[in-house]
């Protein structure tokens, strides 16, 4: 019997996960707004070639595709910054810029389902498009920060890094692309073991060497920037610790510093980010909360360049950090005879503010007050 | 209230050293004993917990974060496939991945084994390598005393765990190709790392020291 089955990794939600999600859909707009970011929707399908063109093809395995009447193949989209790459690119060529834009909606990747990982699930975040430059990434990561604060999280890290250092150094290794991609992923990865063995065999020079091994351990302050002495003899790597440094004062100018750490680790598995980038945690959930980073050379993938950043939350994993709803306003149950009675009764509460059902079954008072007994959190008006 | 640091141990042969090398961290280890019942030791005054877990169920708390860091084989993370950080090799717990046939078979190469019959205990790390080899073989899931399925005829080869090689010996098997090593790994949470990166570092710091200069068994 298939007719109760949902596919694997997507999910029903009931009115109690319902409320907490639209409480912070409701609050992360409202602060979104409040900086001049607009929303926009798009196609919740997106032709491949479209996905590919953003994502680099690294996630293929993870797309939903099939195919349309036409013979094109369409994917489930994935995340949203290529969408909005794609849309700013068709219909924003001619706007004043910098434009703000954010997002609420489903994405949807084939992954393993478990905890805080579903194949359908729901992302809010913002691209400030037309930008570049420290201001752009500090304004970004400030709304990060602002928007866990107002969605109720207190206990939180974002963590930064500028993906300019490990380019830099892995450019001065003379690795080839590969090789490259390899040590990327496993400074991402934090694998300490395989990049050591990766380095112990690569013929590079033994101070680049070092500093590489020790690019995923590097966290905290500013300070960890001092470790890495190759800095100064790399001027690409250089460049980007001062931008690192420069976004981390602004965002200490801002009051936020509290929550920000240095994490030379975080790279970001997608292909486009291109300086800044940075990812947020709680101690609460084993996964992270939210990502995004700078990414200059998407948008000229569609034929509009323009420097860009941003970035996504997830509200599932929010909810289950969350999980409480809020209080909301009082139920009251209105029943009686007289049905105009008993409706203006109901509308003249509603207007109050109250949450108001009437009976629809045309109970006596007793046999109201015995349902209200069986199911409480209601008030009863009886208009006689 | 202090935070605790949750440490995963595997139970059975990586105790022992595991115990051993986290005496010389300085880590507690007073009571912890491999034959004991006790499935969670809790030291408050230094605020280390430890919980006792099956080898391969250590990466799957790891990663959900039910503890912060773990001691596991690289064999299990790799068949696993879980997402943890690897953060040291501990060097000990030495065993390796290998492809191992009849002793007639000595000498095969590898791609006389395409579309054979692979029994083995570890599906995943058995599939994935043979597709990297771009041979394809049919994999055939057994729990235990994988030895038998060539002598039985179930299989034509197997994929299994070796450390000395005297379980192939004893059983007229050679190993015909080596997969890959695998040592004791100390793996952490992704998230843990970062949010308890002031009791993390440090220890994964002093295990690199030890490590370095050779644990004893």
């Amino acid at each position: 019997m298939r007719n109760r089955e949902i596919p694997r990794g997507t999910r029903d939600l009931l009115p109690d996960e319902v409320a907490v999600k639209r409480q912070m859909e409701d609050k992360a707009g409202k602060l979104f707004r409040s900086y001049g970011y607009e929303e926009v929707i798009t196609p919740t399908v997106e032709f491949l070639e479209v996905v590919e063109t953003g994502t680099g093809g690294s996630i293929r395995e993870e797309l939903f595709l099939f195919m349309d009447r036409e013979g094109g193949i369409l994917s489930l989209r994935p995340e949203m910054t290529v969408s909005i790459a794609r849309l700013a690119a068709t219909h924003l060529q001619d706007a004043g810029f910098p434009q703000r834009l954010f997002y609420m909606t489903n994405v949807f990747r084939h992954v393993q389902p478990h905890l805080a990982q579903y194949r359908e699930f729901w992302q809010t975040g913002i691209e400030l498009l037309g930008a570049p430059g420290v201001y752009a990434d500090a304004e970004v990561i400030s709304i990060a920060i602002n928007t866990l604060q107002a969605i109720g999280l207190d206990n939180f890290k974002v963590s930064l890094n500028h993906i300019g250092i490990v380019n830099g150094l892995l450019d001065a290794a003379g690795l080839n692309p590969e090789e490259k991609e390899t040590m990327r992923r496993l400074i991402e990865e934090k694998d300490l073991v395989e990049l050591s063995a990766l380095l112990e065999q690569a013929s590079i020079d033994e101070a680049l060497k070092e500093a590489l091994a020790s690019l995923p351990v590097l966290h905290g302050g500013l300070e960890v920037l001092q470790r890495l002495p190759q800095l100064e003899r790399n001027a690409t790597a250089a460049q980007a610790a001062q931008d690192l440094i420069k976004v981390y004062d602004l965002l200490k100018i801002s009051g936020l510093s509290d929550h920000v750490v240095v994490d030379m680790g975080v790279l970001r598995g997608l292909d486009y980010y291109t300086g800044m980038v940075f990812e947020g945690y709680s101690p609460d959930l084993g996964y992270g909360l939210l990502g995004g980073g700078r990414y200059d050379n998407l948008m000229g993938k569609f034929g509009f360049p323009l420097p860009a950043t941003g970035f996504a939350m997830g509200l599932d994993r929010l909810a289950l950090v969350l999980k409480q709803r809020e209080a909301e306003p009082e139920r009251l149950l209105v029943g009686g005879r007289n049905y105009s009675a008993v409706i203006a009764k109901a509308n003249e509460l509603r207007g109050h503010g109250f949450i108001v059902e009437t009976d629809v079954e045309g109970l006596s008072k007793a046999e109201l007050e015995q349902k209200i007994a069986a199911n409480p959190g209601r008030d009863l008006i009886f208009v006689d | 209230m202090a935070e605790y640091l949750t440490i995963a141990l595997s139970k059975g042969t990586l105790l022992k050293p595991t115990l051993a090398l986290f005496r010389q961290v300085g880590l507690p280890t007073e009571g912890v004993e491999p034959e004991s019942r006790n499935m969670v030791f809790t030291f408050e005054q230094e605020a280390i917990k430890y919980i006792m877990c099956r080898p391969t169920d250590v990466p799957v708390y790891v990663e959900q974060g039910a503890a912060d860091v773990g001691v596991v084989g690289k064999d299990v993370i790799v068949e696993q496939g879980k997402d943890v950080f690897e953060m040291v090799d501990l060097k000990y717990g030495y065993c390796r991945f290998v492809v191992a046939g009849p002793a007639a078979m000595q000498g095969a190469r590898l791609k006389e084994l395409n579309y054979k019959r692979v029994a083995t205990k570890f599906p995943v790390m058995a599939e994935r390598f043979f597709r990297s080899q771009g041979l394809q073989v049919e994999v055939i899931k057994l729990h235990g005393n994988v030895e038998l399925a060539p002598l039985t005829g179930i299989a034509d080869v197997i994929v299994d765990l070796v450390s000395t090689g005297a379980t192939l010996r004893e059983n007229n098997l050679v190993e015909l190709v080596k997969i890959m090593d695998s040592t004791t790994r100390l793996v952490s949470n992704r998230v843990s790392y970062r949010t308890k990166h002031e009791k993390i570092q440090p220890l994964i710091e002093r295990v690199q020291e030890i490590v370095k200069g050779g644990v004893g068994q």
